[in-house]
């Protein structure tokens, strides 16, 4: 089967439109010139009718006897040429009677007694007259002569099939015939040079691959090309700015991957050289940390690639106090390591729409980075708020904070903030953005406890019961 | 010979630390580039590890500050970003060496001396003077065919003496040669250390330079 084309529509549909209303033209003027020939013998008849009306006895007598054939016009034409043509169907003789001013016939064609048509009353004014004589249809005219007093009638076999009409209706059809096959194969090359601009830009684009995506360029456009080409631009830029996104992602990936299995490499080597037996195990419990390091990093990467997936992931209403709760009973070690106090507060009650593992991994993250770089012996503050329709979830520290310059950087995947001494890999807070972009919720970084430090402020919107 | 480590992660860095020590090296470690632009300032190395994706100041913008300084300590780049477009970049921005995270710890190490070779005009490791054979990477000293053991400091002075054959290196410039910035400089122990060398190795071999301190001439 073959698909759709543009070019086999549009010759299909201008070659149809051409020849309906070729069609049309063609049976208004058959019509026209059918009721022209119709005027035109009537008008033949009226003559002949008036020259019979003008001559005397003896000569009417003499022309009764003989025929009159009305159609004079083939004599001189080459024998038996016309008669290839002609259809008419009958012998085409007019016959005619003149009656005196008495009533009396004076002269008529004898043909008129077979017709039984010799007595037949005469209309009493002049005109044409339809009648039907011995099966026939005939024209008849009658003419009353008031200078001789004679009234004249003349017949002759309706014409039902002029060749007159067929043969202009065919003088007319016969170039049209000819002209349609000749303006399909026009209206077929007009309509695909008018598509080459379509098929330059598919070789434009089937030209491109990956390595290659600046913007097609096939030269003047004609309008109806341009959006085309302009959206197909569109798509390629953003494709290469998503590429590049990607690469760049790689890239910062690779890296981060290699950093600490640098470390473990370069910490086994030192632990196997080492000859005292407290640096080498010093050495070996470094090797651990830099494995616990590119484990939870592997955990990170998978986890954002999971949530760059864009699947649907199911939600409920859950209260961030509750999951809080958990994260800081999961923290709780750390933070006492460093002696740092965590407190919850605000609205314990308060309800969002989201899914309870990810606002766990969020709340975790943002309480690992609070206690990782706030100062010992500091305190952080977790604070759930509903105002309005929104839910704030907060997470405020009164450790170093962070530079302002630095502050719109902090959620770049890998971006690490300047002097900062604790092992992290720089994507905590990029999956705190994704998670919170992921339920609909803005991120705001801001100053921390009593103006130091970090706040980071997650505001989610409120949970509103089914109404 | 003192090297300066300029690394961020914590754990890379304390393990370069450790194994540049047991290959005898003096190690600074700066962890940003602000501090590395400072001890570089302040302190003669023989050699610059650098690794590229520094806090502050990038190790790329120091490479250049360095060079545009004047200075031609030999640099040797550590990076996890190894493509050729990193390498090549590293290498034209005056970087003598290129090594890729993860490597080998060995490899780092014949890397560093190898470097220090070509900076110090030597084809070969081992250091042949008059009777006196010295090879820096298994750290032994022999004269004639006996062995001398010696202690790690004398051996930093006699190899910073012999690297430097024909200059006379002053007292702090030897003590900035042994000491790293976490140790304690102890007083006279410079004047300990070469005359025990004397003795190990005969005492014509170093010579002293009055108010300047102390020379091993050019053979």
């Amino acid at each position: 089967m073959m698909g759709a084309s543009i070019r086999r529509r549009l010759v299909l549909l201008v070659l149809t439109s051409i020849a309906l209303v070729w069609g049309v033209a063609l049976v208004s003027s058959y019509r026209q010139a059918t009721r022209e020939v119709a005027e035109w013998e009537e008008a033949r008849l009226a003559e002949l009718a008036q020259i019979l009306a003008l001559l005397d006895q003896p000569n009417l007598t003499t022309l009764a006897n003989a025929r009159i054939d009305v159609r004079e016009e083939e004599k001189g034409g080459e024998p038996g040429a016309n008669d290839r043509d002609d259809d008419d169907a009958l012998p085409r003789d007019a016959l005619f009677q003149v009656r005196g001013p008495n009533g009396a016939v004076l002269a008529g064609s004898p043909q008129l007694h077979e017709l039984k048509a010799w007595d037949l009353p005469v209309p009493a004014v002049s005109g044409t007259q339809d009648i039907t004589l011995g099966g026939q249809m005939y024209h008849s005219f009658t003419l009353r002569d008031t200078a001789l007093g004679h009234t004249v009638r003349v017949f002759e076999p309706a014409n039902t099939r002029s060749d007159l009409v067929s043969g202009v209706a065919s003088r007319i059809a016969r170039p049209t015939l000819v002209a349609l096959p000749v303006l399909a194969v026009l209206v077929w090359f007009s309509i695909g040079w008018s598509l080459a601009p379509l098929r330059l830009l598919s070789r434009a684009i089937r030209a491109r691959d990956v390595n290659r995506l600046e913007p097609v360029d096939i030269g003047r456009a004609p309008t109806e090309v341009r959006p085309l080409v302009d959206a197909i631009n569109l798509l390629l830029s953003r494709l290469l700015h998503s590429l590049e996104r990607e690469r760049a992602f790689t890239a910062d990936a690779a890296h981060e991957l290699k950093t600490p299995l640098a470390a473990i490499k370069v910490q086994a080597q030192v632990a196997l050289a080492e000859t005292e037996t407290a640096r080498q195990r010093l050495a070996m419990e470094r090797v651990v940390q830099g494995v616990d390091r590119s484990a939870r990093l592997a955990e990170q990467l998978l986890l954002l690639a999971r949530l760059d997936v864009h699947e649907k992931i199911s939600t409920a209403p859950l209260k961030p106090a509750t999951v809080a709760k958990d994260a800081l009973l999961a923290n709780e070690r750390n933070a006492q390591q460093k002696d740092i106090h965590v407190t919850l507060l605000g609205d314990l009650r308060a309800e969002i729409d989201a899914e309870p593992v990810l606002i766990g991994i969020l709340l975790d993250n943002l309480l690992d980075n609070a206690i990782k770089y706030g100062h010992a012996g500091g305190s952080i503050e977790v604070a759930v708020q509903h105002a309005q329709d929104r839910v704030q979830v907060t997470v405020r520290d009164d450790g170093p904070g962070v530079e302002a310059g630095d502050l719109d950087r902090l959620t770049n995947r890998f971006f690490r903030a300047t002097g900062n001494q604790a092992t992290g890999s720089g994507l905590g807070l990029s999956i705190v953005a994704r998670i919170a972009e992921h339920f609909g919720a803005s991120l705001h970084l801001g100053k921390g406890i009593g103006e130091r430090g970090l706040a980071v402020e997650v505001s989610f919107p409120a949970y509103a019961q089914a109404s | 010979m003192r090297v300066l480590l300029v690394e961020d992660d914590d754990l890379i860095g304390c393990g370069i630390e450790a194994g540049l020590r047991q290959a005898g090296f003096t190690v600074d470690w700066a962890r940003d580039g602000h501090k590395a632009g400072l001890a570089l300032d302040t302190t003669a190395y023989a050699l610059v590890l650098l690794d590229l994706g520094l806090p502050r100041v990038s190790g790329m913008e120091l490479l250049k500050r360095l060079r545009d300084s004047g200075k031609d300590v030999p640099v040797l780049v550590l990076t996890a970003r190894g493509t050729v477009v990193d390498r090549v970049g590293g290498l034209e921005a005056g970087a003598d060496d290129y090594l890729g995270k993860p490597f080998d710890l060995t490899e780092l190490i014949a890397r560093c001396r190898a470097l220090l070779r070509r900076a110090q005009g030597r084809s070969v490791e081992q250091i042949r003077y008059q009777d006196l054979t010295v090879n820096p990477a298994a750290q032994t000293v022999e004269v004639g065919t006996t062995r001398v053991p010696l202690t790690s400091r004398e051996w930093a002075i006699l190899l910073q003496l012999l690297t430097n054959q024909g200059i006379p290196q002053s007292r702090s410039r030897l003590e900035e040669s042994l000491y790293g910035w976490q140790e304690e400089i102890e007083s006279n122990a410079i004047e300990v250390h070469v005359s025990n060398l004397r003795k190990k190795l005969g005492a014509k071999l170093i010579k002293t330079v009055r108010n300047i301190g102390y020379v091993v001439e050019k053979e």
